[in-house]
């Protein structure tokens, strides 16, 4: 694949360990661009958008921010989000205005246990540039998990 | 056909190695061969410092032992360096915009570590940080505090003793480790007695995937060396008598050892309820530590408050939020001072709280470390 000089820097910026411990591709030797389109079509298939995707973590996030790290039940029984802030903020990869807090945001599937975790800075990069972070990064968000945890509620309520 | 199509590739492909070549040689240029010779910062009107030009200002002036806090060692992402440059800094880069409000513009301040040194400059800098150096130090202790939060004792070797005010701040070097190639500062309030000043305790809750705090807890050692400056900021005690109320959470138990330490040697006793926040029991710590102010300081009451004990803790203190338990034993503060570290979660929640209570905003003391 053919890189612009501006895709080059910031493959190389989304690789190094500048900004985040690790970096935010982890193992993963693909291109950004290609990373983005990947987990564009799963979301497809899944029936989800990036902005559907964004738009629900920062709803759960904006739940459990009262709570001030203590859990809460997004929907009874079944879902429950912490919301827990750190010191400190954190600007994007790609270069524009604006800064993150440093925001830690675990959401639980109650009846499964399983558990998916984005910080603030997730939610800015799935919602602006589409992109979920490359396999193997601390906080790379997995589309299939995305739906399981944050969707799988809703799907039986619109059924 | 074909050839022409080659031809036309091979002359793309001479001019765009040409350009790379060139973009190198500046590159090169300007780190190695450019010498933008003497140069003289003047500092508040007053200090002139003669130096050489071509670095940046905050390297320019940690050379001249002018330490400027900067939390990302100088790469341009966190927008803690900022300094008013009065005059030849040159245009505000695209590198600072993120940083910088419209206002701070238009009064001149820049990221000082964005701003190279290229002729005389004229900036101007807050009194106190002068008085910030640089320490070499080794770090004499480890300690548990909860599950997620250790207390670093570091001993002062060069200098061999800090001056500062409770409630400030040092930042620490976090070196090159494992896959971050990258150094990195941080900053640490101080929690240590201000009069044992040949030693500092950082109290440093570990941050999931953390560039320092992992370094802090898996790699960093007793007997290790260390880098540190400071210090900074101007979170402290007022010198009313007003009574008090502080809130802390997780590491924000830090700036308040070191207040109450200040406050016990210089027999300062105003009323204080401190309220310390965790989500579990398990979140809890010092105990000790605060019984101890207790006995020592005739005013000062110390209330853990945990939100939610886990099933197999067992808890018979407050309960519920930490500003939930403040509302619970005030009906007013009026007249009060409040005092906040922690997370700025709870600081914005405390800060409502209190207003509702009816304490002014302007008697409210916060570093927010947003
Ligand atoms: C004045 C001041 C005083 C302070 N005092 C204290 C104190 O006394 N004690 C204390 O413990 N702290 C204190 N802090 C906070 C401290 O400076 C650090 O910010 C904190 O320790 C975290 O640093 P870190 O390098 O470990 O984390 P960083 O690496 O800077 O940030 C980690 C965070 O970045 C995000 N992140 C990481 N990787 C990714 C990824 N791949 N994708 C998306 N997001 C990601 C996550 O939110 C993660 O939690 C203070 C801060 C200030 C400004
Ligand atoms: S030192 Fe971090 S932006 Fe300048
Ligand atoms: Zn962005």
């Amino acid at each position: 694949m053919k890189q612009s000089p501006q895709e080059k820097k910031l493959e190389e910026i989304l690789r190094s360990t500048k900004l985040v411990a690790g970096g935010f591709m982890g193992t993963d030797t693909r291109h950004p661009a290609e990373v983005v389109d990947d987990d564009c079509s799963r979301l497809e298939k899944l029936g989800l958008t990036a902005a559907r995707v964004a738009a629900r973590m920062r709803e759960l996030t904006e739940l459990a921010i009262p709570r001030l790290g203590g859990w809460i039940e997004a929907e009874p029984g079944k879902l429950r989000v912490k919301s827990e802030d750190f010191k400190g903020s954190l600007v994007c990869p790609w270069p524009h205005q604006g800064a993150y807090g440093k925001r830690i945001t675990i959401a639980e599937r109650m009846d499964i246990g399983k558990q998916l975790v984005w910080t603030d800075l997730n939610i800015h990069m799935i919602e602006t540039h589409g992109f979920f972070e490359g396999k193997g990064a601390f906080f790379r968000v997995e589309p299939a998990e995305v739906a399981q945890i944050l969707f799988e509620g809703l799907k039986t309520a619109q059924m | 056909m074909f050839q022409a199509i080659l031809e036309f590739a091979f002359i793309i492909l001479i001019i765009s190695s040409i350009g790379a070549a060139l973009a190198a040689i500046l590159v090169f240029c300007e780190k190695y061969v450019v010498n933008y010779g003497p140069c003289k910062i003047i500092v508040n009107d007053e200090k002139e410092l003669n130096v050489q030009g071509g670095e940046s200002l905050l390297t320019v002036l940690r050379e001249e032992k002018i330490f400027i806090p900067s939390a990302c060692g100088g790469r341009g992402t966190c927008g803690v360096c900022k300094v008013k440059v009065i005059d030849g800094a040159g245009p505000v880069l695209a590198t600072e915009t993120p940083f910088l409000t419209k206002k701070e513009q238009a009064d001149n301040i820049r990221l000082s570590c964005q701003v190279k040194v290229r002729n005389n400059i004229a900036i101007e800098i807050p009194d106190e940080l002068f008085n910030v150096k640089e320490f070499h130090a080794v770090c004499a202790e480890i300690k548990d505090l909860t599950y997620d939060m250790k207390r670093f004792r570091f001993d002062l070797k060069d200098p061999p003793v800090i001056k500062f005010t409770a409630g400030q701040y040092l930042q620490l070097l976090c070196p090159q480790y494992q896959d971050n190639s990258e150094e990195v500062y941080r900053a640490y309030s101080i929690a240590s007695d201000p009069s044992a000043d040949n030693i500092v305790d950082l109290i440093i809750r570990r941050v999931p995937n953390g560039i320092c705090t992992t370094w802090c807890f898996d790699f960093l050692k007793e007997g290790d060396p260390v880098r540190m400056n400071g210090p900074y900021g101007d979170f402290h005690l007022s010198d009313t008598d007003a009574p008090m109320v502080f809130v802390a959470g997780g590491s924000g138990m830090a700036p308040f050892v070191s207040i109450l330490h200040h406050m016990q040697n210089n027999h300062i006793n105003r009323q204080i309820k401190y309220f310390f926040g965790g989500n579990a029991v398990k979140d809890l710590c010092m105990a000790d530590e605060m019984e101890a102010f207790e006995d020592a300081l005739e005013g000062f009451d110390f209330t853990p408050v945990v939100a939610s004990p886990e099933d197999d803790e067992s808890w018979d203190g407050e309960t519920g939020l930490v500003t939930e338990a403040v509302q619970r034993q005030f009906d007013s503060l009026d007249g009060y001072e409040g005092y906040l570290c922690g997370s700025p979660g709870m600081i914005d929640a405390a800060i409502k709280v209190f207003v509702a209570l009816g304490m002014p905003e302007d008697k409210i003391y916060f570093d927010k470390f947003a």
